[in-house]
């Protein structure tokens, strides 16, 4: 028994004082990109990226895969994960000083960007290293801040979308188009509507807060705690209103916005929402959802927002990550997953800048069919923001709906 | 006839499952309300016979994986349950078995996480192993240590007072005497490691893609006809498996309980 | 008192495989859940631990998980004590004595993802029911899977349970010979019900206890299963501490562990607590 207890007693006194592993640190400035062409080709590279659409998940096996196999000899394996789930885990690799990463790449925004940067997680800053970045459109709100935070050069813009609801036109001539519609078709249609309890859900639930402070222009900027705490009670009145007539009575929310969509389509609800406006497109094509399915941006707006790609801190293989980013954010990627039959993910790059071939590609892209043109809902695109306002939005959702 | 009927419904809730996960993995598209999937398609298993199919892949690691585990835990377990059975402290360690049956899987793979990753097990197959065999040797343990009886102790000594070395008398005497507790040891130890998600999912890092594991990963992409597929690859070995050794469980349920 | 002769090597190597990876994940847990260690923690304090002791939510799935696991072991005795009782003889002999096997074969994953397709709302069951007529509208098909009562996660619980238990019935049931008791009891003039509750029940219920004990801890560790069919509130223990570990707020995390040291604390005394109660209840009929 004594000798148990000294075991256990040295295995904690072993974990409390860790020495720190030594990593070397990549400094970039020694690098130019040639340097990063030849030592990132011909390796294994690791992305962690939310697997939850079928379509993103054939771009990025299909098509992206083999292509950098082929041009520069990189085996890519993606794992799925997403938001919380790539923070608690980049953190206990640094707590474990662990002497590499398992991921390499991620595929990130907003509040997980801001966690990751609070504990030091990310590597940085690389993006301008890249010869594909003097492509992107920096200057566009939307896409040069996530979450309205500068981006300083720790992620990339990879793609851009706007939230739309998608609906059932032949149930519905006259979707809701304020939040008081949207009360009065619930207590016409009880049971028909929701929103999930992840990402996508609250997106729509920072539209709502936005159109209950009267605009964007009033929470810009930085979290303000007083601002918050004075518009979201008044959203979780206005929540509470509608859960008795929600899906479930609002007891239960979908976990995530794969089921929600099945449960579109199965028409146990009337309405789904998506944060890529050309998803509906997607999905009617898939066979999914029925050809009477349409998306629209309601009266009060929607969030529209970019997604980034970043390169965690402990990785062996930053300068592999870069090579597949650069190919990543290239004109002719970029224009293959901007098909709706694709992905329909909006390009980050300013069409205006690449060359005339590619300008006539961009424009010419096939029409979406059941989904807005973004034209058309660019006017109601509300930018994201502060990540806080996610964060604590996710605990009183909880706390204020669920329990 | 109340017997017969009885039967027939035990007997369907039995099968239905099977039925129902093979026509479902043959599926497209299922509407509400059809009962049976209104679209069908046979390239979902069609795609089994290619090596690059995710599936195919998953299904060779978690065999690999499961056999692995299986045989390290047999061996392990068998070494020590030995070395139990015949000590003093025999009924401690065997109560002392029992304990990482109790924690969960997934509860324990939390609380060690961090020592994989200090020791860069995490998200390796090696590391799942390991993980895996944690679990499945305490276990293996229990189910070996009832061979052991007084009768195989006085085999041994009459082996050894013959002149028997000690390899001889384990190849000659105890193995051939060991042979369905083993099969039984391999068996349920495979299996654990064979069910195994969340354990697998966490110190594996989403990178060693077991069944188990695709299973869920399809039922997140709303792919019920992939994920039934997966299912139904998960089920079909068991079966066969346990149609073969039926006789085995049934004696160990028994020796299971009888320890107290 | 402990002779150092009896630390033999094959003692050591038994502890660092057996026990050793536990006490030093439940050590990594005591430290974290105190704020020795961990990245965002700031030293030693006792608010994590008394957050999730004085916290509702903590109980309430802990007994959620327990009383889950007590409905589920019932309903599966009750079931496999009906098919050993009455069928004994066609579980030894026939097509039941294989069919009953099968269900081992299937994994808590499967068994979850094929409940949640039969019973949801859209599952097999609500559209059966839709084409014969007895509901007209998907919104009619009750709440079973992801509920508040946990059905969906009883049922695919004694799905895995009773067979297995069955089988171990029917092993006592033949090794402890209770038809010749039967016989006895029947000869001496007892009646049909005399013989099942004074006879085969006790015998069958006093050698199962250990099992019956063991299947209550499977369903409250279970994880796959309330993943698939459960909900958020209320919640499985299990899904509860590694959704406080991986999904939610990272100054959190101490609480998971926190909860995961309860959860095995609790565990440990279900269990060791029921082996001396045994115990003793033995020794009182010696």
């Amino acid at each position: 028994m004594k000798n148990l207890l000294m075991l256990f007693a040295f295995s904690l006194l072993f974990i409390s004082c860790q020495s720190s592993s030594e990593t070397k640190s990549l400094n970039l400035d020694d690098y130019t990109w040639e340097d990063i062409l030849a030592e990132g080709q011909a390796q294994d590279m690791t992305m962690m990226m939310w697997k939850g659409d079928p379509k993103i998940n054939a771009y990025m096996q299909k098509y992206i895969k083999p292509k950098l196999l082929k041009k520069h000899n990189i085996n890519l394996t993606i794992v799925d994960g997403q938001g919380n789930y790539i923070v608690q885990m980049l953190m206990a690799e640094l707590q474990a000083s662990a002497s590499t990463s398992e991921i390499d790449l991620i595929w990130i925004n907003g509040e997980t960007f801001y966690q990751l940067r609070q504990i030091d997680a990310l590597f940085g800053p690389w993006t301008s290293k890249l010869p594909n970045a003097d492509k992107i459109d920096f200057e566009n709100p939307f896409i040069g801040k996530d979450f309205q935070q500068a981006i300083d050069g720790y992620e990339m813009p990879w793609g851009n979308v706007q939230m739309t609801l998608i609906y059932n036109q032949d149930k519905i001539r006259q979707p809701p188009q304020t939040r008081a519609e949207l009360l009065s078709f619930v207590k016409e249609h009880p049971g028909k509507f929701t929103w999930d309890n992840h990402f996508t859900g609250l997106t729509f639930m920072k539209a709502l807060l936005i159109d209950i402070a009267g605009g964007a222009d009033v929470l810009k900027g930085e979290f303000n705690e007083n601002l918050y705490a004075k518009y979201s009670d008044e959203l979780w009145v206005y929540l509470n209103q509608l859960k008795p007539y929600l899906w479930r009575q609002g007891e239960v929310f979908p976990e995530n916005v794969a089921q929600m969509h099945q449960l579109f389509a199965n028409g146990e609800l009337l309405f789904t929402m998506s944060i890529n406006d050309a998803e509906v497109d997607n999905k009617v094509e898939e066979g999914l959802f029925q050809k009477s399915s349409r998306a629209y941006v309601p009266e009060f707006g929607s969030i529209q927002n970019s997604h980034y790609l970043g390169i965690s801190k402990l990785s062996q293989r930053k300068l592999t990550a870069m090579v597949v980013v650069n190919e990543l954010i290239s004109e002719e990627n970029q224009l293959e997953k901007m098909k709706p039959s694709v992905w329909g993910d909006g390009t980050v790059l300013q069409v205006s800048k690449l060359d005339s071939v590619f300008q006539k590609k961009f424009n010419s892209i096939a029409q979406r069919n059941y989904a807005p043109h973004r034209e058309d809902i660019q006017e109601k695109a509300l930018p994201e923001l502060a990540p806080e306002y996610m964060i604590h939005l996710a605990e009183d959702f909880k706390k204020n709906l669920i329990d | 006839m109340r017997k017969h009927i009885g039967q027939s419904i035990v007997g369907f809730i039995i099968l239905f499952p099977l039925v129902f996960l093979l026509i479902l993995s043959f599926g497209k598209q299922w509407f509400y309300p059809h009962i049976l999937p209104n679209i069908w398609q046979t390239s979902q298993w069609e795609s089994l016979f290619s090596p690059s199919f995710q599936l195919t892949k998953s299904l060779g690691l978690s065999l690999l994986l499961s056999i692995s585990v299986g045989l390290v835990s047999t061996i392990t377990a068998f070494y020590f349950s030995k070395k139990i059975a015949y000590s003093y402290s025999k009924t401690t360690w065997l109560s002392l078995a029992y304990v990482p049956y109790l924690l969960s899987p997934i509860i324990f793979a939390v609380l060690i996480h961090f020592y994989f990753l200090k020791i860069g097990l995490s998200g390796s197959l090696f590391g799942v192993i390991i993980a895996q065999f944690l679990i499945c040797f305490p276990f293996g343990i229990i189910i070996c240590s009832t061979f052991w009886t007084s009768q195989i102790q006085s085999l041994e000594n009459l082996s050894s007072t013959l002149g028997g070395s000690t390899t001889q008398t384990l190849k000659r005497v105890l193995l051939p005497l060991a042979k369905s507790t083993l099969l039984l040891c391999f068996f349920q130890c495979f299996l654990i490691s064979w069910f195994e998600y969340g354990l697998t999912h966490f110190i594996g890092a989403g990178k060693v893609k077991t069944l188990t594991v695709s299973v869920f990963a399809y039922v997140n992409e709303a792919n019920p006809f992939l994920a039934a597929l997966a299912g139904f690859l998960l089920i079909l070995p068991s079966v066969l498996l346990l149609l073969v050794n039926k006789r085995l469980i049934f004696k160990t349920s028994k020796k299971l309980t009888d320890y107290e | 008192m402990f002779n150092i002769k009896q630390i033999t090597p094959w003692k050591t190597a038994l502890f660092i495989l057996m026990l050793l990876p536990m006490l030093l994940g439940l050590g990594y847990g005591l430290l974290y859940s105190f704020g020795v260690i961990g990245l965002l923690n700031t030293g030693f304090t006792t608010e994590h631990w008394s957050d999730v002791l004085l916290n509702f939510s903590f109980w309430k799935s802990l007994l959620f998980s327990f009383s889950i696991g007590l409905i589920s072991v019932g309903i599966s005795l009750v079931m496999a004590l009906w098919m050993v009782v009455n069928w004994h003889l066609d579980l030894r002999k026939g097509k039941l004595s294989t069919l009953i096997y099968l269900p081992l074969a299937f994994p808590a994953t499967v068994v979850g993802f094929f409940i949640f397709q039969s019973f949801s709302k859209a599952g097999f069951w609500s559209r059966f029911l839709y084409q014969i007529g007895i509901i007209s509208d998907i919104e009619d098909f009750p709440s079973v899977v992801n509920d508040a009562y946990g059905i969906g996660i009883i049922l695919a619980s004694s799905f895995i349970i009773t067979p297995f238990l069955s089988l171990i019935l029917k092993g006592i049931f033949e090794n402890e010979h209770v038809t010749k008791f039967q016989h006895i009891a029947k000869n001496l003039g007892a009646s049909q019900r005399q013989v099942l509750v004074k006879i085969t029940l006790p015998i069958l219920l006093q050698k199962a206890k250990t099992s019956l004990l063991l299947f209550l801890i499977f369903v409250i560790g279970s994880y796959e299963i309330p993943l698939l069919l459960g909900r958020q509130n209320p919640k499985m223990i299990t899904v509860a501490i590694v959704d406080k570990a991986q999904r939610f707020n990272l100054n959190d995390i101490p609480q998971a562990y926190a909860m995961a040291i309860l959860y095995v604390l609790f565990l440990l005394f279900l269990f060791f607590g029921f082996q001396r109660l045994a115990k003793l209840k033995t020794k009182a009929y010696a």
